[in-house]
């Protein structure tokens, strides 16, 4: 049959096409390229110029300066504090929540029966759809720390604590890591849980039979199934923590002081709270550098030769 | 020989193993519904506290009675319907239970709850400035922020979530239809920068998209945000619009040119509408994240005029917040809702797209 019709469509390509080719190709890709070049690609350029320059509140420029890259690598105390706060928060989510948690929630809620598994899953999945100001004024209202706090109220009645406590400024790391990790769990735990659900259940029947337990079924056969998706969500949760600090601004405003400022609310209290525009743009491009790396390694995660697969009409 | 006797001495312990057997398991599932509940209570109960206090509060401090006796009802109420959702032998059976264990829930909860029930907390959907309302009520004198009416927010949200899926939907479509269908020159060059840029973090870009907005004379606008919004949200939109279209048999679209329909109307016509879950699921995922959005918009819109929901609750929560738990959490409820709702409508949409494309 294909082979009847095709000849057929290559006729008309010939003619007139070329012109219509060129239309098609500005109807179809023309606004997303457009789009994508003046939010993507320009804004990539302004903050390589903008770094290279004083620009600080008044918006106007001074003059071409590499002042701001001395800064980042010598001229500010507070980095290396960042920095190491960064990496804390960033893997300390990942390893208890992200991965972790989320592992756990995906292997037991996979081993109730349907109903329940997704029904828990569905609680989970409740601060994930929940608007972020939302989400956080829950959690601003659980910690308050007068009496009025929902866990003071809590602990005080049922442990018996003596004075409210105040986790904002008492333990601030803890509080973002908690926050942020009942949002991150839950990633993990729909990707691990589709993957879980691709395993053959024969797998598990045989292993039965010849006597693994449950940890063990779990140790020789899920978690190598996990593999993959283990570390896709690894790197690309690594890759949306460092990235984001929208929970962290919300919750303490980076506070106390800066014991709660990750690098990226670092970039953005420099730029919008001192209105250091050129430092804030040096310091976002490392952030750019990595985002642009860690998206390259999606070409080892995307099946690439489906992504490419040659279309079959040639006709336009 | 041994193997013999072992065999003929078992029988005698069957029904023992399998009676051990059984408990066992059923000791594992306890432990596993005992683990799980107790982690998720803590993520459920603040959402039903929520909902609690925004239509019972008084002014000043949440009535803990309230809360303690409405959670007395909830949990057991939750767990019933779970009960009777595993235990029910068919499906009739489980609507039967459901329903009356609904209809003693309810009873339940107008007798404990219900004379405290009361609409005053949603003051805000009608008094513009209900802050000095609830401040004059509980005598105090703080916060300075000037409230613009509530639906005024909304509408904003709605304009910046309904154009951005709007406009998403329609070029993403077609940029993902050509790059499924279409042979080009730099088509594989495409299809690779696509692949990283729908993974690229966009948050990285808010000082320069800052300045370009403020050079281009958008800050401070809808417009500007809503082109933002529509630029970082595309890579991700055609990405998993391609897949769709990928997935679209050629024989169909083979047939339609065959029958004399140009490329324009075969998309159009034929394979535009095989796609429709795609579309559904960009669609509620665009406009869920129009609304909820946060930082580009808290960033970018000064002007209280400007806001949208998230501002104004952000600015609530700000100004409100120790003055009157009832009404904060009454705007929560408002604005919290309209994406519960989408997500729970289009969850089976979701779940195709979100895990699609993973390598499993």
């Amino acid at each position: 049959m294909a082979a009847i019709i095709e000849p057929n469509l290559q006729h008309r390509d010939s003619a007139g096409s070329v012109a219509r080719r060129r239309t098609n190709f500005v109807i179809f890709l023309g606004p997303a390229i457009v789009l994508t070049a003046i939010f993507f690609m320009i804004p990539v350029l302004i903050d390589i110029a903008v770094s290279f320059t004083d620009l600080d509140r008044t918006l106007r420029f001074g003059k071409f300066t590499t002042e701001q890259y001395h800064k980042v690598f010598r001229g500010d105390p507070r980095l290396a504090q960042v920095i190491g706060l960064t990496l804390v928060y960033v893997f300390g989510t990942l390893a208890v929540f992200n991965v972790t948690f989320g592992l756990v929630l995906a292997l037991t809620t996979t081993a109730l029966n349907k109903i329940s598994g997704g029904f828990f899953r569905g609680v989970w999945l409740l601060p994930r759809m929940s608007p972020s100001v939302l989400y956080i004024l829950l959690w601003l209202w659980v910690i308050n720390p007068s009496d009025a706090g929902l866990l003071n109220q809590f602990l005080m009645q049922t442990v018996g604590l003596a004075k409210p406590l105040d986790l904002l400024t008492s333990a601030p790391v803890a509080l973002i890591i908690i926050a942020n990790g009942f949002i991150g769990a839950s990633m993990g735990m729909i990707i691990f849980t589709a993957a879980i659900r691709g395993i053959p259940e024969h797998l598990f029947y045989a292993a039965a039979v010849d006597g693994a337990g449950t940890l063990a079924q779990i140790q020789f056969i899920t978690l190598p199934a996990l593999r993959w998706p283990i570390s896709f969500v690894t790197i690309y949760q690594t890759l949306s923590l460092l990235v984001s600090f929208e929970y962290i601004l919300l919750l303490t405003k980076g506070g106390p002081f800066y014991d709660t400022t990750v690098y990226a609310l670092y970039v953005y209290r420099r730029a919008f709270a001192s209105g250091q525009y050129g430092y804030g743009a040096a310091l976002a491009l490392f952030l750019i550098v990595i985002g642009v790396a860690v998206a390259l390694l999606g070409w080892r995660f995307f099946d690439l030769q489906r992504l490419l697969q040659r279309p079959r009409i040639e006709v336009h | 020989m041994a193997a013999l006797t072992e065999l003929q001495r078992l029988p005698g312990d069957w029904d023992g193993l399998a009676a051990r057997a059984r408990s066992l398991r059923r000791a594992k599932a306890a432990a596993l519904y005992a683990f799980l509940i107790a982690v998720s209570l803590p993520i459920i109960l603040p959402y039903f506290w929520l909902v609690t206090i925004a239509f019972s509060a008084k002014t000043g401090v949440a009535d803990t009675m309230v809360l303690w006796r409405s959670t007395a009802v909830f949990v057991p109420t939750v767990i019933a319907f779970w009960l009777a959702a595993i235990l029910a032998q068919n499906r009739r059976q489980m609507w039967l239970a459901i329903t009356a264990i609904g209809l003693i829930a309810t009873a339940a909860f107008a007798l404990l709850i219900g004379p405290d029930l009361h609409p005053r907390n949603f003051i805000f959907l009608v008094e513009p400035d209900f802050a000095s309302v609830v401040r004059s009520r509980s005598g105090v004198v703080r916060g300075a922020v000037q409230f613009p009416s509530v639906w005024k927010a909304f509408g904003n949200s709605l304009l910046i979530a309904g154009a951005q899926t709007v406009i998403v939907l329609t070029v993403a479509s077609l940029a993902a239809y050509y790059l499924s269908r279409f042979q080009f020159p730099a088509r594989a060059a495409m299809l690779r920068s696509l692949l990283v840029l729908h993974a690229f973090p966009v948050l990285t870009l808010i000082v320069p998209m800052f300045l370009m907005l403020y050079w281009m004379g958008l800050l401070d606008t809808l417009f500007g945000v809503i082109l933002v919004l529509v630029a970082f949200e595309l890579p991700f939109a055609v990405f998993i619009m391609k897949g769709f279209f990928d997935a679209v048999p050629w024989d169909i679209e083979m047939s339609a040119l065959t029958d004399g329909a140009s490329r324009r109307q075969a998309f159009l016509r034929v394979v535009l509408p095989q796609v429709r879950n795609g579309l559904l699921a960009i669609a509620v995922f665009t406009f869920i994240r129009g609304w909820e959005e946060y930082i580009f918009v808290f960033t970018f819109l000064i002007r209280n005029t400007n806001w949208t929901m998230s501002l104004y609750m952000y600015y609530v929560r700000d100004d409100v917040m120790g003055v009157d738990y009832g009404v904060v959490s009454a705007v929560g409820v408002f604005y919290l809702v309209p994406s519960l709702v989408l997500y729970l409508a289009a969850q089976r949409y979701l779940m195709q797209m979100s895990i699609g494309g993973v390598k499993g």
